[in-house]
């Protein structure tokens, strides 16, 4: 018997979302670009959108329950934080608090009015407030987008730790892959209402189903045409540069690259790397310490020092290198 | 052209307050505060208040639900209803009058002998006034994020405590501005009241119809209950901006996430 | 069109249009259209349902020297129904009579007082539900079967048709209710107003107001 075992349908406005998924004690994240129907799957659990189909939760049928009578704790997007209500009455709206204000370690922050929050301090009263509830499964939408890119990286760390902590059947939704692999032990790619890979996150890195997985995982995806040449497959891109990869296939490919497998530098290298790309550098942008370096078609992930010892500007010329083993195919 | 903008501005504005000033201007305060004295003056400002606070109990305790109804759910007919309680607001007062007593006469559709009696000012207060409130009210619930009534329920809360914990409190200053509204419109109301309610000292004579009753033979003591009335009218609307102001806030619910 | 403007009381709304169709009538309570005279308001005729008003208008300089051209008396009506069962006058002493009659100053309401004063009768203002602005007012309630009875002018009665019934009263409590016209001052058209004066007192006018019940001088 699963925890949570969903096989919903909902019609939604250009499509239908169709999902059927069984999670133990554990973090499923459902990742996605925006209007892929994933706020839906939180939604239909809950009892908030009607759904055909059945959500059942440690063997009890959910299907015909109101929200009130379904024992979810939603964490909002937004966090839907009672305006009128202190932290403390936010809290109690679901039940009694018991030590959950200490537990999240916002007890000084009990009489305060969620406008007087931070980002980080109204997540901690939005799960607060959904643990009270003392609820069977709990359902996160985008639980981190609110928050600036500095709190962010902190919350993402206490966010992980306390959902590890609960052992509760989860469902994360959220648009970055980044957020999924953190939180998540799964992690499930929602395209049109389908999903189309689930597994770990490092799974769908290293074997994407799709080019849209990929570049969902943050890799860079070119196309072209493979063919095989001996014991290596070479893909001619669209604008004549030509990659190589181990795997093996024929005809119209997506080639992946992770940015972190790609290394940059002035002047083409003498290496064993199968792949260099000289071009000029599009963007250059820092993300905590690493830089993301655009080189034509390419993305690169290098580290801040790196960056600076190379100096690297926009409008320069580089070469990008990446080996044939770290460039996936996937057929088209 | 700014000039001329602002003349025109100016002329306007003194056109809609010469008439308001005069009621003060025509008479000394004294003799305005004098003439409330008078036993006519009393007696209608007691009747008025007294109606008044019964239309408006009335139209609070079957508005609100109204009004709660209209706001959330969405059914065939909706559009409809909505107009029907809107309707009021653009009938004469005459229609009104006319309208009450084809329904509340002895004669009427349900035939009660409520014409003359105190119960019939209530009524006819309450049917003018009402669509302000509920008008006001609907787009108060109408203006609550649904997110925060969704987020009640899934903590567990039935509809009745989703709208007394939440969207009761929520709409609070929208429908506060609404009863202000309301209020301010039933104090006025004359021509459905003099038609079903009829004029009578201490009973049904409030005070716009002691102003008609007065003014041909005691000037002054109409002019004090005319200033009585712009008076409450005026802190009326200061208390309904107020509220407004607070209910359309954005800062108010808006997650003004610090940085 | 005549640009003559004629005030005149709300009694007699049904019969001044018979006499001349051409002037702007505003018909309503005697004491509120002689207020509105006092007050500038562009009356080039006044008839006034009771000698008071014309009266102290001229004494103002408000207007020429009044005339008297008709004469009134009072009834009381019940509505058809008659679900009080008003058989006579006296019957008003009964409680819970809901009894409708003209505002004091207005002087249908100043005429019944009289009549009720006169016929010992003051007790039955008790009964009265509803102080009417002028007499119209007092009719529609009656005829509506809001009110259980009204006093009127017996003019008012035809008007009414079969939703009311008349009951007369004794000709010795009757009080004396003449109309009165007469010529606002400051006006351009005293030639028009003059005019109809002469009109409704012409044999034409006279029988007009004889139709219509009123009495003559």
């Amino acid at each position: 018997m699963a925890a949570l075992r969903l096989d919903l349908s909902v019609a939604l406005r250009t499509f239908r979302l169709q999902l059927a998924l069984e999670t133990e004690r554990e973090t499923v994240a459902i990742v996605g670009p925006s209007g892929a129907g994933k706020s839906t799957v939180l939604r239909a659990v809950a009892g908030l959108v009607g759904a055909a189909g059945t959500v059942e939760v440690n063997g009890h049928d959910w299907s015909s329950l109101p929200p009130e009578r379904r024992s979810v704790g939603f964490v909002f997007q937004d966090y839907a934080l009672f305006p009128h209500l202190s932290v403390r009455g936010n809290v109690a709206f679901a039940g009694p608090p018991g030590d959950v204000l200490e537990r999240l370690g916002i007890e000084h922050l009990a009489h305060a009015r969620p406008r007087e929050l931070s980002g980080g301090e109204r997540q901690r009263v939005a799960l607060a407030r959904a643990l009270a509830r003392q609820p069977d499964v709990l359902l996160l939408d985008e639980p981190l987008a609110a928050l600036d890119p500095h709190t962010r990286d902190a919350v993402r760390v206490e966010l992980r730790a306390t959902l590890r902590e609960l052992g509760l059947p989860t469902l994360v939704v959220t648009h970055d892959f980044v957020d999924a692999a953190a939180l998540a032990e799964r992690v499930g790619v929602l395209v049109d209402g389908r999903i189309v890979q689930m597994g770990r996150a490092d799974e769908l890195i290293a074997s994407p189903a799709t080019p849209f997985v990929a570049r969902f995982a943050g890799g860079n995806v070119l196309h072209g045409r493979a063919r095989r040449l001996g014991t290596l497959t070479s893909v001619e891109l669209s604008d004549r540069t030509v990659v190589t990869s181990t795997d093996e296939a024929q005809g119209v490919v997506a080639a992946i690259v992770y940015p972190w497998e790609v290394t940059l530098a002035r002047a083409l290298p003498a290496d064993s790397a199968q792949n260099h790309v000289r071009a000029v550098v599009s963007s250059v942008v820092p993300v905590a310490n690493r830089v993301r370096v655009t080189v034509g078609a390419v993305t690169a992930e290098v580290t801040a020092e790196s960056a600076q010892r190379l100096q690297i500007k926009e409008g320069e010329v580089l070469v990008a290198t990446w080996k044939a083993t770290a460039t996936r195919l996937v057929s088209l | 052209m700014r000039a001329a903008f602002a003349v025109i501005a100016a002329l306007a504005l003194a056109f809609l307050a010469l008439p308001v000033v005069a009621i003060f201007l025509r008479v000394s305060p004294a003799t305005l505060v004098r003439e409330l004295g008078d036993p006519v003056a009393r007696d209608a400002l007691v009747v008025s208040l007294r109606t008044s606070a019964l239309a408006q109990l009335l139209v609070v305790v079957l508005g609100t639900p109204t009004a709660y109804m209209l706001a959330t759910r969405r059914f065939r007919g909706r559009s409809v209803l909505l107009t029907l309680v809107e309707l009021p607001l653009v009938l004469p007062p005459a229609v009104a009058g006319i309208g009450l007593l084809a329904a509340f006469g002895r004669s009427g559709l349900l035939s009660t002998s409520l014409a003359f009696t105190q119960s019939a000012v209530v009524l006819a207060v309450s049917f003018v006034a009402a669509p302000f409130y509920v008008r006001t009210a609907v787009a108060a619930f109408e203006s609550i994020d649904e997110t925060l009534v969704a987020a009640a329920r899934t903590l567990g809360a039935r509809p009745w405590r989703v709208f007394a914990r939440i969207a009761l409190p929520l709409a609070a200053s929208g429908l506060g501005a609404g009863l202000a509204l309301s209020f301010a419109r039933g104090l006025g109301e004359f021509g459905a009241t003099i038609m079903f309610a009829g004029s009578l000292q201490r009973v049904t004579q409030t005070l716009p119809l002691g102003i008609y009753a007065e003014f041909a033979q005691s000037f002054d003591v109409a002019l004090a209950m005319g200033a009585l009335l712009v008076a409450f009218s005026f802190t009326l609307l200061l208390g309904v901006k107020w509220l407004r102001s607070d209910w359309i806030s954005p800062s108010r619910f808006a997650p003004s996430v610090s940085s | 069109m005549s640009l003559l403007a004629v005030f005149a009381a709300a009694s007699l709304t049904a019969v001044f249009p018979g006499i001349d169709r051409a002037p702007r009538f505003q018909f309503g309570g005697s004491d509120q259209l002689a207020f509105q005279i006092r007050q500038g308001a562009p009356a080039d005729v006044f008839a006034s349902a009771s000698p008071k008003y014309a009266q102290q208008l001229h004494a103002r300089g408000l207007c020429s020297k009044p005339k008297v051209f008709a004469t009134n008396t009072l009834v009381l009506i019940v509505p058809r129904a008659n679900a009080a069962h008003i058989r006579s006058v006296y019957d008003l002493r009964r409680r819970g009579i809901k009894l409708v009659v003209g505002a004091p100053g207005v002087p249908i309401g100043d005429y019944t007082r009289t009549l009720l004063a006169r016929l010992h009768l003051r007790s039955a203002l008790s009964n009265v539900v509803s102080n009417e602005t002028d007499v119209k007012l007092v009719v529609a309630k009656v005829a509506l079967g809001e009110a259980d009875a009204g006093f009127v002018y017996r003019t008012d009665v035809k008007p009414a048709g079969k939703r009311v019934i008349q009951l007369a009263l004794p000709a010795t409590v009757q009080p004396t209710v003449k109309y009165e016209l007469c010529i606002p001052t400051k006006r351009k058209h005293s030639q028009l107003a003059a005019r109809f004066v002469r009109e409704v007192l012409s044999r034409r006018g006279r029988a007009a107001l004889k139709a219509a019940g009123f009495g003559l001088p």
